[in-house]
């Protein structure tokens, strides 16, 4: 099944050409029912408030290359916010030391997964539900609850909210880290390491890949781009509440799978990710602009990924099923 | 000995715990605040029990906690049409079954992996209740809450349900041939397969018969209150998923036991109370879950670590 097809029957039938076509029908529709959906400033706004889970979605990428998950990186988020938010605050820091800080505890909490995945061998779906837990618990913790921080610096709010050569301040930061990862898992040797580990950890021990340094890496980098989220997020609310992020891992894991990435690990594309993000950012805004309920964005979110991970299914069952039918055929004819 | 030597140990930390509170907070001890706190776990214990399955079959449910919610308001909306109470019984309990076999459906059927899919369908089932219903609470007519009896006869029926259904559950798990099934296909499924039991049937099963505990659970957390909280249930998946893993029941599957997830629950449900008691905010509830979860599982971990060298 693995044969690569080439020609432009096989570019028909990938997962980013469909999702691509499904993207511009997506945007044909809501531009025909939505008053101001296809104009320049709301394209900016899209992407303003994709950003945050545009980057958990690129941290998500190699992580499930590797046939892991992380549960952990929406209340990741949640906590580095109110960090971020305390160390300014609380502890007078100023901006740019904060965010340092930030992205270090970030590193270090990503460091927590890492360590119990590789070190103690658990798997990476109950560790990072543990710590799922345990982030967004640590942030109610700090916060009581119900403090929140706000009052940010205009300068700050500015990362946020304002726009660098017309376009959303953080689009060249979204821009830089998708190049990093692009780099990461298309051009570089880790990549493909990550693609042997999705395939087969054993086989890729045996070939020489240092594995759990490999897994360490995507875990521990999951945890910077959390954190760089978690600022994005605080600028661009201009508050920090416990409760920030709260569900983005749903929407990145979807984001994902709808680029392609194959969920059971071994293949997947950064470009994919994007496209993912883009579909998914442009249903929350469109959906808005035709007038619908914000849990619809919820709901539907949950039915797409459902639909798209029974139809990348699909392929698999049918060829079982052709098997059968001809090892019955076989069978019947021997007897 | 040695074979219950993980559900031991964790009955010796809640016998520590016990006798902490025995000697800091004696108060713990009054009857009816435990009797209270016995028919608020109730509906976790019949969900764990569920929960256990799922993983015993290498499996995980995080939908459990929408499902809850899901049954719990059509429980109310058909109690509240003066629906009898045995029928509403019936369909809660069908509602629920008819979830987990969509799960099932998806993860037996189509083979995808069951976080990914109960990820979604937690999302689906949530928030296609909030966008359906608005998050209004549902008033319940006289004579639902406490099945119309007293309360204290109310609650002593719901605990004995959850500890009736509970000792059945354990005594098909190590008597009945399809609970050695489950058993088997957690441990191996090619090799159950082999045997000649039918893997992904026997998934299909467990995941629609964990839907129709949590459709039974949602009726026994109905019958509490005078009202249903469309939020019900929010959280309930990693109370059970931490209540079955710190009871030792392995979640690479096929190894551990009800009694396991019984005792862990015990531990857990008494941990939030004796906080309270102890004058630790109730906002460290959920780091604490983490928490607990994680050295469960690396207490796990450790011990395999050591197996294999």
């Amino acid at each position: 099944m693995n044969v690569q097809r080439h020609g432009i029957k096989a570019f028909l039938f990938r997962q980013e050409t469909v999702l691509g076509v499904v993207l511009v029908l997506e945007w044909f529709y809501f531009d025909a029912v939505g008053r101001n959906f296809g104009t320049y400033d709301n394209t900016c706004d899209i992407l303003r408030h994709s950003s945050e889970i545009g980057l958990l979605a690129l941290a998500l990428t190699p992580i499930i290359l590797t046939g892991g998950i992380d549960l952990s990186v929406g209340s990741l988020l949640g906590l580095c916010a109110i960090l971020f938010g305390k160390l300014w605050r609380d502890a007078h820091l100023p901006i740019p030391l904060a965010m340092g800080c930030t992205l270090g505890l970030g590193a270090l909490a990503g460091g927590l997964n890492a360590a119990l995945i590789t070190r103690l061998r658990l798997p990476p779906l109950i560790v990072t539900l543990g710590t799922y837990s345990l982030f967004r618990g640590l942030a109610e913790a700090i916060t009581r609850g119900v403090d929140t921080f706000t009052n940010f610096p205009a300068s700050f709010l500015a990362l946020g909210q304002g726009r660098w050569l017309g376009v959303p301040a953080q689009a060249p930061v979204f821009l830089a880290v998708a190049l990093g990862y692009w780099w990461l898992v298309h051009r570089s040797t880790f990549g493909r390491s990550f693609r042997a580990i999705g395939y087969s950890p054993e086989g890729a021990r045996y070939a020489g890949i240092p594995v759990h340094r490999r897994l360490a890496l995507v875990y521990v980098l999951a945890g910077v781009v959390s954190a760089l989220a978690a600022i994005l997020y605080t600028a661009r609310l201009g508050q920090a509440k416990a409760d920030a992020g709260t569900g983005y891992e749903l929407f990145a894991i979807t984001a994902v799978v709808l680029g392609g990435t194959s969920i059971f690990g071994g293949a997947g594309s950064v470009y994919g990710t994007l496209l993912g993000v883009t579909a998914i950012g442009a249903l929350d805004n469109g959906l808005v602009h035709a007038l619908q309920p914000g849990e619809m964005a919820g709901m539907l979110t949950g039915v797409l990924l459902i639909v798209v991970l029974a139809g990348s299914a699909a392929p698999k069952i049918i060829s079982t099923l052709r098997a059968r039918k001809a090892a019955t055929r076989i069978a019947g004819h021997s007897s | 000995m040695k074979r219950h030597f993980r559900e031991l140990s964790v009955a010796a930390a809640l016998g520590v715990l016990l006798l902490a509170l025995a000697l800091c907070a004696p108060a713990f001890y009054q009857p009816q605040p435990l009797l209270s706190l016995a028919t608020r776990q109730a509906p976790v214990l019949v969900v764990a029990c569920g929960m256990t399955l799922v993983i015993l079959c290498r499996q995980i449910d995080i939908s459990v906690g929408s499902q809850f919610a899901v049954c719990g308001v059509c429980a109310g909306l058909l109690a509240a049409m003066h629906w009898p109470l045995p029928l509403v019984l019936a369909a809660s309990i069908a509602c629920g079954a008819a979830m987990g076999a969509f799960n099932g459906l998806l993860i037996a059927g189509l083979e995808l992996p069951s976080i990914v899919v109960t990820l979604a369908t937690m999302a689906a089932w949530r928030e296609g209740l909030l966008w359906l219903r608005q998050g209004v609470w549902v008033d319940l007519p006289d004579g639902v809450q406490w099945f119309g009896l007293s309360q204290a006869a109310g609650q002593w029926t719901l605990v004995m349900t959850a500890l009736t259904l509970l000792t059945a559950m354990a005594f098909a798990m190590t008597h009945l041939s399809a609970g050695r099934f489950i058993y088997a296909v957690g441990s191996d499924a090619e090799a159950a397969r082999l045997a000649g039991i039918r893997p992904r049937r026997m998934t299909f099963a467990v995941f629609t018969f964990t839907g129709a505990l949590v459709g039974l659970a949602a009726m026994m957390n109905v019958t509490q209150s005078p009202q249903v909280d469309p939020n019900s249930g929010t959280g309930l998946e990693l109370k059970t998923i931490a209540a079955v893993v710190v009871g030792g029941v392995a979640i690479s599957g096929g190894r551990g036991s009800l009694w396991g997830a019984f005792v862990g629950l015990l531990l857990l449900a008494c941990i939030s109370p004796a906080l309270t008691f102890m004058h630790v905010a109730a906002y460290w509830e959920k780091a604490i879950q983490g928490m607990i979860i994680l050295l469960a599982v690396a207490a796990d971990g450790w011990r395999n670590r050591k197996r294999n060298l």
